[in-house]
């Protein structure tokens, strides 16, 4: 039970933070007169959600604004997962049409054809890839969200404790391969996949769901850190996976070999590292001590 | 930002309440600002674009300096026109935006070749008009443009608010400049909302309400003196572009006729201004 509450509520998370289930985003208004030689300026679309009028029109002039992640109207009973809804909400056809263009990565790349390919797929027409805002930059997001899922779904249910009894180092090394490895299909397209997530309209979200990755592996490995500790290990384990993950497109061996080697080098040194971390302060406190009295010394002087 | 949320919704909750009813009434009784009957109005607006038919294009550079092009090469950009579709441009008369997307089509390379080339000979752009004089000036310029023998272009005379087109037929439906002249909006709605397939896409490019306050006062310095006298110079016909400029001030805002949109089934209705709001692109999802 305790499996099901974390994911539906991890879930939630997802759906609020990841901008690709957020459509009522609301952004400044750029004033029109404020560029003088611009005689195009596009405020941002003003979301307006409605699902159909059979649902919540008492009177036809009734008019619900409702969030994608608020409750259903009244008088329909709440919704729960089993009871199907008769007609499903945009959000969730463009996300079985995402579902369905993963297929079709493979061969097609992270583009709109991929999309357009899966949309034909769920027997939908194609034009609702025109509807889903910053097209391959959602389809590579909801990847990554879906791949989050099932890192936690498999932490979650780890029965067998494949994790618990491993040291934090190992588990660390663990649950990065086991993230990377549902990556290993696309590995051909994933360059593509991560240029798109460096573009900077596309950069917050991709931070946002690596930091929320990053937190997972730190939790999982049942991370007690505080304080300053807390932001190291977690910007450690980032720059371990980042870097497994870019080794991991050059790697031409047998299932990756090279890398989980790679990957368990990495991760032996950032163990190896916070040993030695102390020691790095106090060196770098004695030289900050000794430079700044040669400084005084240097000032006092004078020139 | 989540104050300004609220703002917007509480403003614009009271403002359907108000409006929708007596709006609807009101357009389909309009013409400009003269109150006509309903019947009346279909025939006047009839003759107003009889009238301009020939001038139009040349008309429409005048009067937006040319940026009516930007503006639908933005309306098609949002479409994302592929290979195989099937689109329906209403009121499309003199085929500017066709024309547009079947040219997106012909260049783009949305999918492998062979696939593409199976699916562009698939592609089926209907151009529907009321007036046959405005689809005429159409057909010439698909001449001219050396899209005239196409069969992917296909010129239908009807009206919008009983289209011929069978349910759930079409991939896209745009009207550009036309929702404003005709008599009841949210027939069209409806007709839009039915011929569409499921995951099609309802957009609408439409002269609309601009709210920054200098701007608004040069705008409709503009509209109101300087447009009428246009037409008078070029076309020798004042009295259709004052027309023109009145069904534009007595169209719904943006938010009331999103909410039109909304109500008529689509979902993620959302609306764009373009020069502060003197063109809106409004778009909706069929699911």
């Amino acid at each position: 039970m305790h499996h099901h509450h974390r994911s539906a509520a991890i879930a939630k998370k997802l759906l609020l933070r990841s901008s690709f289930f957020s459509s009522a985003k609301q952004i400044a208004p750029a004033p029109p007169l404020c560029c003088r030689f611009r005689f195009i300026s596009s405020e941002p679309p003003f979301s307006h959600h409605q699902t159909p009028n059979h649902f919540n029109h008492p009177s036809p002039n009734t008019n619900t604004y409702t969030d994608s992640s608020s409750t259903p109207p009244p008088p329909q009973p709440p919704r729960a997962r089993p009871t199907p809804t008769p007609t499903p909400t945009y959000e969730e056809e463009q996300a079985r049409v995402l579902a369905a263009s993963l297929h079709h990565v493979i061969r097609l790349g992270w583009s709109e054809a991929a999309m357009i390919a899966g949309a034909r797929d769920v027997s939908v027409s194609p034009s609702i890839v025109g509807s889903i805002p910053r097209k391959e930059a959602a389809l590579v997001e909801y990847f990554m969200d879906h791949c989050f899922q099932k890192l936690v779904d498999t932490i979650d249910s780890d029965d067998d404790s494949q994790f618990k009894d491993l040291v934090p180092s190992e588990r660390i090394a663990n649950l990065i391969k086991l993230r990377l490895q549902m990556q290993a299909p696309y590995i051909s397209k994933w360059p593509q996949a991560l240029s798109i997530q460096a573009q900077p309209s596309n950069i917050s979200t991709s931070f946002k769901q690596r930091a929320m990755l990053v937190d997972e592996f730190c939790h999982a490995s049942n991370d007690e850190a505080t304080g300053v500790d807390w932001y190291l290990k977690r910007s450690i384990v980032g720059g371990i996976y980042s870097s497994t993950e870019i080794y991991m497109l050059t790697d031409n061996s047998t299932d990756f070999d090279d890398t989980w080697a790679f990957l368990n080098e990495r991760v032996r040194d950032a163990f190896d590292l916070k040993k030695t971390f102390q020691e790095v302060k106090y060196f770098a406190e004695a030289v900050g001590a000794g430079f700044s009295s040669s400084f005084q010394g240097f000032t006092k002087k004078g020139c | 930002m989540s104050v300004r949320m609220i703002a917007r919704r509480l403003g614009s909750k009271l403002l359907p309440r108000f409006a929708p009813a007596a709006t609807l009434h009101s357009h389909a009784t309009s013409f400009g600002f003269k109150e006509v009957n309903e019947e009346e109005k279909s025939q006047l607006v009839g003759n107003v674009f009889t009238k301009v038919a020939s001038n139009y294009d040349i008309m429409n550079d005048l009067m937006s300096g040319g940026l009516h092009r930007l503006w639908k090469d933005r309306l098609v950009s949002k479409l994302t026109p592929f290979p195989g579709m099937k689109h329906l441009d209403v009121a499309g008369g003199t085929g500017d935006v066709a024309f547009r997307i079947l040219e997106t089509i012909n260049s783009g390379r949305a999918m492998d070749d062979t696939l593409e080339d199976n699916l562009q000979e698939e592609t089926q752009i209907y151009v529907c008009d009321i007036n046959p004089n405005m689809l005429n000036v159409g057909k010439k310029r698909a001449q001219e443009r050396g899209l005239g023998n196409l069969g992917s272009l296909v010129w239908v005379e009807g009206d919008a608010e009983k289209l011929t087109f069978n349910d759930d037929s079409m991939d896209g439906y745009t009207i550009a400049f036309g929702i404003r002249n005709v008599t009841h909006i949210e027939k069209v709605l409806a007709e839009a909302y039915r011929v569409l397939k499921r995951g099609g896409r309802f957009l609408c490019l439409e002269l609309s309400h601009v709210d920054t306050p200098i701007f608004k006062q040069l705008y409709d310095y503009y509209s109101f003196s300087v447009i009428p006298v246009v037409g008078e110079l070029v076309a020798g016909d004042r009295d259709s572009y004052q027309y023109l400029v009145e069904s534009v001030r007595r169209f719904p805002r943006q938010e009331v006729f999103a909410s039109m949109i909304a109500d008529a089934g689509f979902q993620q209705v959302e609306y764009e201004n373009l020069v502060g709001g003197v063109v809106a692109i409004h778009s909706g999802l069929k699911i």
